[in-house]
């Protein structure tokens, strides 16, 4: 059985960029598990192969420039000014 | 005007053609069907006004005059694209994506928005941020997912086809729950050049029809490579419907797939409906023998892994700073993602990323997602072994027929196991078809799932339509208000 702790699953909030809310950690800790113990079947039969490297093939085209725009783009964000998007604060102030 | 709501494109393309009726009229007519029947079956998140969906057709080519809804998660310019999330409310598509571009160029008719799964992450359209969908054979029960606002609107004969996304199954599975006809084309068939990721090794456009001739037509107008999505293969342009015959191939082999009718919870009704059809195809002149593939019980497993590690890294870029949702009262930066990103997705988005990214975690990674990416091969070989001894292979598409809303409130994974028959496909990139093989005793109708090998599109066609002509399942329409 996969087990996951109430941390591990914080923390896997905090990388996703998600807060789960303390009440919500037990239901959310079951989809995962369940999710989890169902996929680690994969291990059962996948131990002695090896993954052929990819051949993809790049598909090689001209760089062409298209008129674009930026007032499209910017009309998308949630807030902007003068031709830049606008963010809050990043560096605490001291 | 006469009655088109269950006309194929075929039909309406002749009529226009013939001037019986105008583009205008066809327009009018399904909007109507909308207006009068969408409250019940809430298939569509938006339906554009007359004018500018007659404006959208740019010449009159093979699709002139004949209207389709797109899933949304397919960009269509200055509409909306919202995936059905609250995180793409408000977000309108500054670009067409280059199967709309291509569908306008035939002259096709872009009616509306389809609803879905939350970002194409469901099998029954029930995480819609919006609202459910109904399946019109039974309002009470969901039309499947992720494109089952799509599904449900062809199958209530809203229009004559639409566009979908099937990365596990999401166009199949709705296909065979609402009893019409779903495409999963080859990975690269079609491109993807404004369509919105979820899984990119896995993600393609698919199409929906209620018959195979109407799906060859669509398909014929948006396969090929595409110079903006470097995934597309080197397709050349054909008209897929020219060697529909009505007649089987001569000496078609077809492989029964063994090991998908042993596998654990098929419903019987499903199962027996499918195996009656491969006796028709069997009776028309196929030589159907039997084939394992062992590996089907691992790839649902693997598709999980995978497709939530993709999904994790695509959805990444939803941050709230340029475009999509921005939660209020912001003071920090991480508040801005972490904020935006947990009001701005539902439950089970937010969950699938969690996976992806337990999955691919330092401690984690090789136990899942490496282990996950040798399957895929696995997976692989097996379908190679099988078409050197079959052309084409056959399995159930749906375990079930269309479930009641909320069925699988209390045990999500067996929801996520919807896609047991359908994802392995995409894992193996290869494509696959389902078609409408018989109803169940409470009159659900159930799909047959028709898998080829990478690019057999037209032989799949070619199986599909000569089914159809011995067969009238397709001809049955949901009687709706």
């Amino acid at each position: 059985m996969t087990k996951i702790s109430k941390d591990e699953i914080k923390k896997l909030a905090t990388m996703t960029k998600l807060y789960i809310a303390e009440d919500e950690l037990d239901e959310v800790g079951q989809r995962l598990e369940d999710v989890l113990d169902y996929a680690q079947r994969v291990q059962l039969i996948a131990k002695d192969i090896q993954i052929p490297s990819q051949k993809n093939v790049n598909h090689d085209r001209s760089d062409i420039v298209m008129q674009g725009s930026v007032k499209d783009i910017l009309d998308q964000a949630p807030a902007q000014e003068d031709n830049y998007f606008v963010v809050p604060q990043i560096i605490d102030e001291q | 005007m006469k009655d088109i709501s269950f006309s194929t494109i075929e039909d309406i393309s002749k009529d226009v053609r013939n001037k019986e009726y105008s583009a205008e009229d066809v327009v009018t007519f399904y909007k109507q069907r909308f207006a009068k029947h969408d409250d019940t079956i809430k298939s569509a998140l938006e339906v554009f006004d007359t004018q500018s969906i007659l404006d959208s057709a740019r010449n009159q080519g093979p699709l002139f005059g004949i209207p389709g809804l797109i899933k949304d998660n397919i960009c269509q310019t200055n509409r909306i694209t919202s995936c059905a999330s609250k995180m793409l409310e408000n977000y309108r598509a500054p670009y067409d994506a280059t199967v709309i571009e291509r569908l306008k160029e035939a002259g096709a008719l872009c009616i509306g928005r389809a609803n879905m799964d939350e970002f194409a992450m469901g099998s029954s359209t029930e995480t819609s941020a919006y609202f459910k969908t109904s399946n019109p054979w039974d309002i009470d029960r969901v039309p499947g997912g992720s494109s089952g606002g799509s599904a449900a609107a062809v199958a209530a004969g809203f229009v004559p086809w639409a566009l979908g996304s099937d990365t596990g199954g999401s166009v199949r599975q709705p296909a065979g729950f609402c009893g019409i006809v779903g495409l999963k084309p080859t990975y690269g068939a079609i491109s993807r050049y404004g369509v919105v990721a979820y899984a990119s090794s896995l993600d393609q456009v698919g199409i929906f029809s209620r018959t195979v001739y109407d799906n060859a037509l669509v398909f014929s107008v948006i396969a090929g490579h595409d110079p903006k999505d470097a995934s597309t293969l080197m397709l050349e342009k054909k008209d897929y419907t020219k060697n529909l015959t009505g007649v089987l191939p001569e000496g078609l082999r077809i492989g029964i797939v063994k090991t998908a009718f042993e596998a654990e919870g098929l419903d019987d009704e499903v199962a027996s409906l499918t195996k009656e059809a491969v006796k028709t195809l069997e009776k028309s002149g196929a030589v159907v023998k039997e084939i394992l593939l062992p590996t089907l019980e691992y790839a649902a497993a693997t598709y999980f892994i995978i497709s939530r590690a993709e999904a994790a890294s695509n959805l990444a870029r939803f941050d709230g700073v340029r475009y999509g949702f921005r939660a209020k009262d912001i003071q920090k930066l991480e508040d801005l993602y972490v904020k935006s990103r947990s009001e701005g997705f539902g439950k089970e988005v937010q969950i699938r990323m969690m996976v992806g990214n337990y999955v691919l975690s330092a401690g984690y990674a090789g136990k899942f997602y490496h282990n996950a990416k040798k399957v895929q091969q696995l997976i692989c070989q097996d379908f190679s072994k099988a078409f050197s001894e079959v052309d084409i292979l056959i399995m159930p598409t749906q375990s079930c027929p269309a479930f009641k809303f909320g069925a699988f409130d209390r045990n999500k994974l067996q929801m996520d196991l919807q896609d047991y028959y359908t994802a392995p496909v995409n894992l193996a990139g290869i494509c696959a078809m389902s078609i409408p093989c018989g109803f169940t005793k409470d009159n659900m109708p159930v799909g047959l799932q028709l898998i080829g090998p990478k690019l057999s599109e037209e032989l799949l066609f070619k199986v599909g339509h000569a089914y159809q002509q011995i067969t009238d399942w397709h001809k049955k329409h949901p009687k709706i208000g």
